[in-house]
């Protein structure tokens, strides 16, 4: 053989040994030694999955027989890859959700059944109202990791800046708020805006709310109607025309980049913005601004407060994982025990486990303090509990996108396009 | 007619003289294709092996597949249902999906053309004999070997974004710049660009096929007092017709076939506006974003009917205005 063919052969040699060792290979299952080896999944940015990754070694050293690999990815990614992993079989065994998928996954047989491995994970000392967002069908899906709410997140060095006093929270309105980022605009440098646009399902839920009505009804129907959104985006186009919120392509561009850290609020670019409660942390560390949570408008006015306490984010444990037991031991630990409280503290919302809750109270820096207290304040005040979205209504902060960037853009109308979302969400969850 | 069509896909048309007579072609290509040929071929076959397996199990396996799939509701999580044609109907009355088909003959209209003349361009001046060809010859094919990658795309947002070098560049003018890769007016421009950015591997083909035009063609024309303008028109033009016609049908298979950018650049959503929801984003998103795999499936059926059309179109136009030299 020359040299040349010899070189071929083993080419081809090491091609077929690729293509055999592709058919080998099966999700999770013992490793050499014996162990159990555990998926699990989430997303978010590098500071989650470093304190992520110090909660699984704690885990592990407790449990010597089980291993645990963590993923992550960012928000937008997951989902897509989650898709993909659990149509392979190849889905994570743990697997964090939350909104609208833990019903979505549960309608569709993807998520175990957590009354099976009761014996393992406890959820006695975990509140009821965000237990309830992990129920579906009569069937407890997931554990939430925590409790969160939707509120303002403002930098009061732009409102000094700009000598525009902060709003009373207990009793400011929609008209009030319009004013104020109005006057911001006007007082704030080139590059800086007001607020963030304001236009996310989880503010259409709160909007319509406050209206008596809602984003969806119990029996899996939209809720929200016509004259709310039509209200709603005149309101928001006002906002874009006095310059009160970004120019509608950079609008656009900052949906494609949801990290923390990308936002206007994390770059200190913008006064005010609607954003989860338990984003604080981030959000602060990178304006490097002492930013503040407070009420969203307009829920003293309404016929009942459209701010609620949410599960932010839900374990889930995969139906077709070969080691339920064991994953649900790691659940466990990660919602029930002091040690991965410890770690995580208000990353993913404040503990929903009230044990947990008091273990890291004198552990939480600044921010986390300013996150539990918003909480707390909250929780007498907020409105009744959100009717999740039916299967299908995953996808509908796809849709609001698309619309919004049709309003924001001139393209259509609020009449028009209230009634265009209206019928894209109803064929998302037809 | 069509023994001559087969030609056209052979990168290098042979010069007008032919060394070789063509009836010495078939018998050879007769006797290796014959089963129990010689034992070289043999072992030729014998080495493909690994490349047919995976061909089966990796290609064809799944493309017939999908089309098993496409006639059936499929969310992934459970087993498919049969539906008959109800995709394929669900196709005629999806906005979306027309929108979506509107984007993309844009695209492959607007960014093929563009890149090709580009290519064509850059050989003809490269052809004329330029010191260090090798080195232009690879730093302008660059582009083609990353323009499909993630980074690249990654880095048109960056330029192309609402602070990036475009808007940098514009406000030194004084010209306030929008986010082009955010705006429903021009987010689909700057994926044309990037098509058409690359014009290398078309470019190298060219340069192939302008070598192969006899010299003696021009010092005639020359002689008979032909200009640059007129021999470009009369001899290069004409000769290359088989390699314009080459790159025509390969470019346009490509680009309809776009992925990578158009998700990376809009965030793997098509936006704003579903101004950049290529065909191909749009199969993505329906079948990993909505778990309609059966939906997603008839669209790849569509889409290879599509590309097959036109591909069929585009030779039979051929005939019209590619010459082979005989």
């Amino acid at each position: 053989m020359s040299k040349r063919t010899r070189g071929l052969a083993a080419l081809c040699l090491a091609g077929v040994m690729l293509a055999a060792s592709a058919c080998g290979g099966s999700s999770g299952g013992e490793s050499e030694s014996g162990a159990v080896e555990l998926r699990f999944s989430w997303w978010g940015n590098n500071d989650r999955a470093e304190a992520t990754q110090k909660v699984i070694d704690a885990f592990e050293a407790k449990n010597p027989g089980i291993t645990v690999k963590g993923t992550y990815t960012d928000f937008n990614s997951y989902f897509d890859r989650l898709a993909t992993e659990v149509a392979g079989g190849r889905a994570p065994d743990v697997i964090t959700l939350g909104g609208a998928y833990p019903r979505e996954y549960g309608d569709r047989g993807a998520l175990l059944d957590l009354s099976t491995v009761g014996g393992v994970l406890k959820t006695d000392k975990i509140g009821a109202a965000a237990l309830g967002n992990g129920k579906f069908s009569n069937v407890q899906y997931g554990v939430p990791t925590g409790v969160n709410a939707i509120a303002l997140v403002v930098n009061p060095d732009l409102f000094d800046k700009a000598g525009v006093e902060l709003p009373d929270e207990d009793t400011w309105s929609w008209e009030d708020f319009s004013r104020i980022a109005k006057d911001l605009a006007g007082k704030l440098p080139d590059g800086s805006f007001a607020l963030t646009d304001p236009t996310r399902t989880d503010m259409l839920d709160i909007y319509s709310r406050q209206r008596g009505e809602s984003l969806y009804t119990a029996d899996g129907r939209v809720g929200i109607t016509d004259k709310t959104l039509v209200d709603w985006w005149t309101m928001t186009l006002d906002l874009l025309k006095a310059g009160a919120t970004p120019p509608a392509s950079q609008t656009s561009e900052l949906t494609t980049q949801p990290a923390p850290e990308q936002t206007l609020m994390g770059r200190g670019l913008a006064a005010m913005q609607f954003d989860w409660s338990n984003q604080i942390t981030a959000l602060r560390k990178a304006s490097g601004a002492p930013l503040r949570l407070i009420r969203v408008p307009g829920e003293s006015q309404g016929t009942r407060p459209g701010m609620w306490l949410q599960a932010s984010q839900i374990y889930t444990i995969n139906a077709r994982s070969e080691h339920p037991q064991e994953a649900a031991k790691l659940v466990d630990f990660l919602v029930n025990t002091a040690d991965a409280g410890k770690i995580v503290l208000t990353d993913r919302g404040i503990p929903a486990n009230s044990d947990v809750r008091a273990a890291i109270e004198p552990q939480l820096s600044e921010e986390q303090q300013i996150e539990t207290a918003f909480i707390d304040t909250l929780t007498p005040k907020a409105g009744p509990p959100l009717v999740i979205g039916p299967t299908g209504s995953a996808d509908v902060w796809k849709i609001l996108d698309r619309v919004n960037a049709d309003v924001l853009f001139g393209r259509q109308q609020p009449a028009a396009a209230a009634a265009d979302f209206i019928k894209q969400v109803g064929t998302a969850i037809g | 007619m069509s023994k001559r069509l087969d030609t056209a896909g052979a990168t290098v048309a042979p010069p007008p003289p032919r060394p070789v007579s063509p009836t010495e072609d078939p018998p050879r290509r007769r006797r290796f294709l014959r089963p129990g040929g010689p034992p070289q071929d043999r072992i030729g076959y014998l080495f493909l092996t690994p490349w047919f397996i995976g061909m089966a199990a990796f290609t064809i396996g799944p493309i017939l597949g999908s089309l098993y799939l496409s006639f059936t509701e499929y969310t992934l999580l459970k087993p498919p249902e049969w539906l008959g044609l109800d995709n394929y109907r669900e196709m005629l009355e999806d906005p979306r999906l027309h929108k979506s088909l509107l984007v993309t003959f844009l695209y492959v209209f607007v960014s093929v053309p563009i890149q090709l003349i580009l290519a064509l361009g850059l050989a003809l001046l490269l052809n004329r004999g330029v010191r260090g060809l090798a080195f232009y010859r690879s730093v302008y094919y660059l582009p083609s070997l990353l323009a499909g990658s993630v980074s690249i795309a990654i880095l048109w947002r960056q330029i192309f974004g609402q602070e990036g070098l475009v808007n940098q560049l514009l406000a030194f003018f004084g010209v306030e710049g929008v986010s082009w890769v955010a705006h429903p007016d021009f987010a689909l421009g700057t994926l044309v660009l990037l098509n058409a950015w690359t014009f290398g591997a078309p470019m190298v083909i060219f340069l192939a096929g302008l070598r192969q035009i006899p010299v003696s063609y021009y010092e005639a024309a020359q002689v008979d007092g032909a200009g640059t303008v007129n021999r470009f028109f009369h001899i290069t033009l004409p000769m290359l017709t088989p390699i314009i016609f080459f790159n025509v049908v390969l470019q346009m298979i490509g680009a309809f076939q776009s992925f990578t950018q158009a998700f990376v650049i809009s965030g793997g959503r098509g936006g704003p506006s579903d101004a950049t929801l290529l065909y191909t984003l749009y199969l993505y998103e329906r079948g990993f974003g909505s778990f309609d795999m059966g939906y997603a499936s008839a669209m790849a059926w569509i889409l290879l009917a599509l590309i097959a059309a036109l591909t069929g179109l585009n030779f039979l136009f051929a005939k019209r205005w590619v010459f082979y030299g005989n």
